[in-house]
């Protein structure tokens, strides 16, 4: 049959065929991601009330809330942040900005930070065990926790706000060292601006990174369910709630659903937001054309 | 461009950076002896534990308030290494201590008992040691050759480490590296999760956790062992052939807050504790 139709049909079939493939393969992606939110809601929502929200766990966690487990939680992301956000970028600025693309000191420090990218999060877990919380004393806390997933957030961070500064045309740099901005008002007034939506991707990805993380965290910040007094206490994370409920509580599967529910509806929060803040960011600093 | 104004919100949010930072750290007591003024214990080790010991320290610390006790997990090895270098001041550990850690004391607070679990659906009702001995050593692959359908066997084994592995073995008398598993777990639940979830599985884990899990509507059933029924009723009657003590183990005689805290967990006054978490409470003389 195929040797009968002209050439222009085949061309169209095959057209055809890999538009429905493109479809279809979205489509399983979409479906996906519908599929386990949906498993979420139904194993969960029942179990969703403000209560839930605010009271601590009890009974190994099988009754009341994540009230405590939600402040670790926000305590050692926020610790994270603080400790990787201003390292992270200030690095991509000198890796972007102050050192030429191929100076060895820019490939040594850019394999390093491949390397780092690359090393399993439980592999983090043990170095945090034995730096932060036995030769820096800081025990099982929020505090070493926070300091581990910083390491682990480095490389993320570095590499989007790298890429992010690079995009930035070169013409921008001209017009300022043009208008005599000196160098260090260009980063931040205008190619820092000019790059906050890799900032903010960046800043994503690491947060659900974070967010998410169980095995660097196990042995650093550990497995305490109680609200955390200070940084230096103990505390449980969501996402070691989670696996703990549903790996080591029988009968724990119904608050491990609403668990994740709460900590992927968390995760969508975070991302409008972060992404509306750089938005606005970039609106103020830049005008737009 | 406003080069000055936006400049002076720069710094001055730079500022409020480090005064937060500081403000938060100073806020939350940081100082090398920041929990010098509460008591505060530490434990570590077996998972099978970690639960009921995290009841146990809440009401510990709602009966004595100025202190704090933080259970951490990892299995029954990490208890052990963890209270010999001194990062715990007490290990759990999910069974008897072997004659290499004589050094340390153990204080048993519960009995649990090691069941073999199969998928609900499975018509074998009990399987003899040997039969056991063999599907775990991979001479038996297959379910028929215990008179069961024609289907292969998932062996489920437990990680390195674990004491509920250890006590599976010297029951069967056979070394880990005799074992031939298609799955390695780790947790008490992930066992039931992975043999509810395959019709052709065999594991064994906690008799506790599978009881409660039975009485859930889980599709796993327990074997009985040498026709003895696993049961937390079984394990409490002594006639179990493989349950364990559940203990608390310290580097030398507890003393102080350890004293206090195992002496609490020994006492009849959380017996309803041990109980919600299906282990058998141990009366203490």
């Amino acid at each position: 049959m195929s040797e009968t139709v002209p050439g222009k049909l085949i061309h169209f079939r095959r057209d055809r065929l890999v538009e429905w493939t493109v479809y279809s393969v979205a489509f399983l992606v979409c479906a996906t991601f519908v599929w386990i939110a949906g498993d979420l809601v139904r194993g969960g929502i029942a179990h969703l009330s403000w209560d839930f929200l605010v009271d601590s766990p009890r009974d190994a966690g099988r009754a009341g809330g994540i009230g405590s487990v939600l402040v670790s939680t926000v305590l050692i992301l926020a610790v994270a942040l603080m400790v990787a956000l201003p390292l992270g970028w200030a690095t991509a600025a000198l890796l972007a900005e102050y050192v030429p693309a191929d100076s060895s000191f820019g490939l040594a420090v850019r394999y390093s930070i491949q390397v780092l990218a690359g090393v399993p999060s439980i592999v983090f877990g043990l170095f945090g065990n034995a730096f932060f919380s036995i030769y820096l004393g800081m025990g099982f806390s929020i505090l070493s926790g926070g300091l581990t997933l910083a390491c682990m957030l480095l490389p993320i961070l570095i590499s989007t706000a790298d890429a992010g500064l690079r995009a930035v045309p070169d013409a921008y740099r001209l017009s300022a060292a043009a208008l005599g901005i000196s160098r260090t008002a260009t980063l931040l007034h205008l190619l820092l601006p000019a790059a906050a939506p890799a900032l903010a991707a960046g800043l994503l990805l690491g947060v659900g990174r974070a967010i998410a993380e169980t095995a660097a965290l196990l042995f650093t910040s550990g497995y305490v369910d109680r609200m955390p007094d200070s940084l230096l206490d103990s505390g449980r994370t969501l996402a070691v709630h989670i696996f703990d409920l549903s790996m080591n509580v029988s009968g724990g599967d119904v608050p491990a659903h609403a668990s994740a529910l709460v900590l992927i509806i968390a995760l969508l929060l975070i991302n409008v937001v972060a992404m509306r803040l750089a938005a606005g960011w970039q609106r103020r600093k830049m005008v737009s054309e | 461009m406003p080069g000055g104004e936006a400049k002076s919100v720069k710094i001055l949010s730079a500022t409020h950076y480090v005064m937060f930072a500081t403000a938060l750290l100073l806020g939350s007591g940081w100082s090398p002896s920041g929990h010098g003024a509460s008591q505060k214990l530490v434990l570590t080790g077996a998972s099978t534990i970690a639960p009921l010991a995290g009841e146990l320290a809440r009401r510990f610390e709602s009966l004595h308030p100025a202190t704090r006790i933080d259970v951490q997990t990892g299995g029954s090895a990490r208890g052990i290494n963890d209270v010999r270098n001194g990062v715990a001041d007490i290990g759990m550990v999910s069974r008897a201590l072997k004659p290499e850690e004589r050094g340390l004391h153990a204080h048993a607070i519960a009995l649990d008992g090691v069941g073999i679990i199969l998928h609900g659906s499975n018509p074998i009702a009990a399987l003899r040691r040997q039969q056991i001995i063999d599907i775990y050593t991979g001479k038996i692959v297959n379910w028929k050759d215990v008179g069961g359908q024609d289907a292969r066997i998932t062996v489920v084994n437990k990680a390195e480490g674990r004491s509920t592995l250890e006590l599976f073995l010297s029951y069967l008398k056979l070394k880990n590296s005799d074992i031939r598993p298609h799955v390695i777990i780790g947790d008490n639940v992930q066992g039931i999760k992975t043999v509810a979830g395959n019709t052709n599985a065999i594991g064994y884990v906690s008799i506790g956790t599978a009881e409660y899990e039975t009485g859930h509507g889980t599709p796993i059933k327990l074997l009985p062992l040498d026709s003895i029924t696993a049961s937390v009723a079984s394990v409490r009657n002594g006639t179990f052939p493989l349950s364990r003590p559940l203990n608390l183990v310290t580097r030398g005689m507890p003393k102080g807050l350890v004293r206090d805290f195992i002496k609490f967990a020994r006492s009849e006054q959380v017996h309803d504790l041990v109980k919600a978490q299906y282990f058998v409470p141990i009366s203490v003389r």
